[in-house]
């Protein structure tokens, strides 16, 4: 049993800790963040009040709701993706240049049709979700095989090649990609509506949500009832244990991270056609790095994974607001984004250690 | 007011681990000058109990006194300073480092430069005074497993320690050592130090202690003179019920060969030579023991034979199919059924619900999953049945594997590799590498009986073990293991088992 003292502090590895332990410190930790929130407004002389009645207003009305759906979109899809990459213990931190090869590939495809175009309408949808699926999907896939092949480990990896994709988008869209119409903006031509993903009640939220509960339902089945759910769970509890049970590691490996980016470039799809309607550079404000604290939050369950995708998408229109009616810089939500993953990683700490002070209980 | 007789007094220890009463209310006591064997299985709490005197652990509840004196123990620190020593089952020695540096770091009179021709006429003394013969300045990882353990002693010795604990020192040396190492203990307790001495072998106790503490589930059962109590008495103190000693092994005529492995070469982890040409065979209804100190290459042999190591050299047939760097799976499906060491470490998921470690090789084949999905209810059905067959004690099968104790651990491993799951039937080849370390007299029991009962049945066995007489208890012919080669075998019948420690040791043996 590890044990740890400093300074009289003395740090114990708890054997176990219930299900009601680990909920209460994830809802302690979100109580805290705000809490911490609340000091800094206060302390920068704004109006605390009235700024949490403009974040909780978001998640109150319906319009809003919606509109914090539609920004939870990306950050929903990637997460899925990344909680099949943490289930094996794989730190895929590339999410975001998952997500804008996703945008790419999707961009890609209505510019094909647009301009070739020898499709039906009907099938460009379909085939720029494959098209982004496939994208993100190989983008993971690369610092997999590095892993597997050479023993590269994926966390600088994954995280570098998020800048390759990042200015490989500026690229597109201060060069072949630019509209040509658009007076010279760094934009590209705005989707057709056949594009966009606004097939439920033509609307993008909708559409949205029962994509996410579709691909919640999916990556749940994955976890539950396959093989591949077995062997990725297998693989990122023991590795040894898993080489010993026969599984082949780096085919496993592969296939999740496969799945891991694709779902993650489905997620900048739904930027594109489902958020802004065309490409533009930085695109994603971030999308794939607030995927990694909502992957924590929602402990990898893909369930859990839409309500705290909303939340955060929630926080990103709600810092808008702030922007707009308070004249609080957009960063707030930022710090506030930083704190909670801050109280939640806190939170685990402390659910699995036992942190005393002095002798504790002892010989006296 | 305690008397000065006793060196260390312990009364009314208690230390509660979550779910677990480790120490209940544990009154012990060393003597000067005395042997004080602390006897339990795993999991009774010996060893709690001297981390707690260590100050390794805070007990919850009782006091200690030191040579009459109430103390306080909150580290090992404090533990030196009263002149405790102890010697831990896995030695925290640093390897880089020779023999004086690890004897005298962390000591302050010694400064921050060292004066080794000194401390290396100081060590040598020292350690002549028991009987070793130690180089002072040779490096730690040059050394042999029973020499390391000398290198332990001395560090405490050398802080002037009066009270020694030995945590279960035999378990990693050689018949020669054991015997060198216990007369090395009766020499400290002649000049008047006290040695508790961990353990959970009885024939150990009996050789080398003058009292005797027997621990049963945190609990002290008696404190008796070794003298008036004999072996069956204290294993019936030990396990609350009477134990059988000997294991019937039915004559039987082996079958046909199941695996061969013709001058086999392969590295170590450390990419140095485990394995330096290795030739064996078992057949069918055999159980060949390999004999040897740990870390002679016994787990790379098990892991080249089991698929998860490379052969660099030579072959390995299966059932008269090339199984040379073979996956561990193809091996797996050629009928070989592997019982890692440390299961928890190399073949359990701890995390893991019991279900999921039955079936952590099993899941992939019909009737248990198709090509994509797994058929939990047939995996659910099917492992009731293997948790009553090898007597798992459970709370239910989706209890976290973690909360099992030792023998049940080693149940599920059984149960997994042995039950037929796995391409049904029993197994051909059974690799059991340290099938028993660590595991308490049942389940020890248990293991054993399995391993002959699929002896009968027809599997091929390869059984590693640092336990000499179980490998004398259970084999039909013996391979002794040394650096890397099988140095001697035996016919069961023929074995002898001071060669079989002779040659255990490296040493060379003249042909008789």
């Amino acid at each position: 049993m590890a044990r740890y003292s400093f300074l009289g502090i003395t740090v114990e590895r708890r054997m176990t800790y219930s299900r009601i332990a680990s909920i209460l410190t994830t809802v302690i930790a979100i109580g805290l963040a705000f809490a911490a929130v609340a000091g800094i407004l206060t302390a920068m002389r704004l109006d605390t009040y009235r700024a949490f009645g403009v974040i909780l207003a978001v998640f109150i009305t319906p319009r809003l709701l919606l509109q914090a759906i539609l920004r939870g979109l990306p950050i929903i899809l990637a997460t899925l993706g990344l909680a099949i990459a943490f289930r094996m213990n794989f730190w895929n931190i590339g999410a975001e240049g998952q997500i804008y090869w996703g945008m790419i590939a999707a961009t890609g495809v209505v510019l094909a049709h647009v301009y070739y175009g020898y499709l039906p309408d009907l099938l460009v949808l379909p085939t720029m979700l494959i098209a982004s699926f496939i994208a993100g999907g190989v983008w993971c896939l690369i610092p997999a095989i590095l892993k597997a092949k050479l023993n590269v480990n994926e966390i600088l990896t994954t995280l570098m090649m998020n800048y390759i994709a990042a200015l490989f988008v500026d690229y597109l869209i201060y060069g072949p990609w630019r509209d040509p119409h658009g007076y010279g903006f760094p934009l590209s031509i705005p989707f057709p509506s056949y594009a966009k993903l606004i097939f439920v009640a033509g609307n993008p939220s909708y559409t949205g949500l029962l994509l996410s509960i579709i691909l919640a339902a999916i990556v749940y089945v994955i976890f539950r009832f396959t093989k591949l759910g077995f062997e990725l769970r297998v693989i990122g509890e023991n590795l040894d244990a898993a080489r010993y049970a026969g599984i082949t590691i780096p085919r496993v490996l592969m296939l999740g991270a496969l799945l891991s980016g694709g779902l993650a470039g489905l997620g900048g799809l739904s930027i594109v056609s489902g958020i802004i309607g065309r490409l533009r550079p930085r695109a994603s404000p971030g999308y794939g790095y607030t995927a990694i604290i909502v992957a924590w939050l929602a402990a990898l369950n893909p369930w859990l994974i839409i309500p705290a995708g909303i939340f955060f998408g929630g926080l990103l229109v709600a810092g808008e607001s702030l922007q707009a009616t308070l004249k609080i810089p957009n960063a707030a939500v930022q710090i506030l984004q930083g704190i909670i993953f801050l109280f939640i990683i806190l939170g685990e700490f402390l659910k699995r250690y036992k942190i005393s002070f002095g002798g504790g209980r002892g010989v006296r | 007011m305690p008397s000065h007789e006793y060196l260390v007094e312990m009364r009314g220890i208690v230390k509660r681990f979550p779910g677990v009463l480790a120490n209940d209310h544990v009154d012990f006591d060393l003597k000067r000058g005395e042997v004080h064997a602390l006897l339990g299985e795993n999991g009774a709490g010996k060893t709690t109990l001297m981390n707690i005197l260590y100050g390794l652990y805070r007990a919850d509840e009782g006091e200690i006194y030191v040579r009459g004196k109430k103390v306080k123990i909150r580290s090992p620190k404090d533990a030196i300073k009263l002149g405790i020593g102890m010697v831990h089952q896995n030695f925290r020695l640093i390897p880089t480092h020779t023999v004086i540096e690890n004897i005298v770091l962390g000591l302050k009179e010694v400064g921050f430069i060292l004066n080794s021709k000194k401390l290396e006429q100081e060590i040598r003394e020292l350690a002549s005074s028991y009987g070793w013969r130690i180089d002072p300045s040779a490096k730690v990882w040059q050394l042999s497993a029973g020499e390391k353990q000398q290198v332990e002693l001395l560090k405490a010795l050398y802080r002037r320690a009066e009270i020694l604990i030995l945590d279960e020192p035999t378990s990693v040396l050689t018949p020669q050592e054991t015997r060198a190492l216990f007369n090395a203990i009766r020499r400290m307790a002649e000049e008047g130090k006290g040695v508790i001495f961990i353990t959970h072998k009885l024939d150990e106790v009996m050789q080398v202690s003058d009292r005797v503490t027997v621990m049963r589930k945190g609990r002290v059962v008696v404190t008796k003179n070794t003298s008036d109590t004999n072996p069956a008495e204290l294993a019936n103190y030990m396990v609350g019920r009477p134990v059988i000693f000997t294991l019937q092994r039915k004559p039987m005529s082996p079958g046909k060969e199941v695996l061969r492995l013709k001058d086999v070469y392969a590295m170590s982890d450390k990419g140095v030579l485990a394995l330096k040409g290795i030739n064996l065979r078992i057949r069918k209804n055999e159980i060949l023991g390999i004999a040897g100190v740990a870390g002679n290459g016994q787990i790379e042999l098990a892991e080249v034979i089991t698929g998860l190591r490379k052969v660099i050299k030579g072959k390995i047939l299966i059932n008269d199919v090339d199984a040379t760097n073979k996956s561990p799976r193809e091996i797996m499906e050629l009928g070989v059924a592997y019982i890692p060491p440390e299961n928890l470490r190399w073949g359990l998921v701890a995390n893991l619900r019991v279900v999921d470690n039955l079936f952590l090789k099993a899941y992939r084949y019909p009737p248990y999953s198709n090509r994509v999905m797994i058929n939990w209810k047939k995996i659910y059905d099917m492992a009731d049945e293997l948790i009553k067959k090898f007597e798992i004690v459970t709370p239910s099968k989706f209890t976290r594997t973690r909360a099992l104790s030792g023998g049940n651990l080693q149940r599920l491993v059984l149960a997994r590799e042995l039950s037929g799951i796995i391409g049904g039937g029993v197994p051909d080849l059974i690799v059991a590498a340290y099938p028993t370390k660590g595991l308490d007299v049942a389940a020890t029991e248990f293991v054993r009986k399995t391993l002959l009962r699929y002896r009968e049945m027809g599997s091929g066995i390869l059984l590693i073990s640092e336990d000499l007489e179980e490998i004398l208890m259970l084999s039909d012919r013996i391979g002794v293991i040394f650096d890397g080669r099988i140095v001697g075998e035996f016919k069961a019948e023929e074995a002898d088992i001071e060669r079989i420690g002779l040659l255990m040791a490296g040493a060379k043996v003249e042909a008789a």
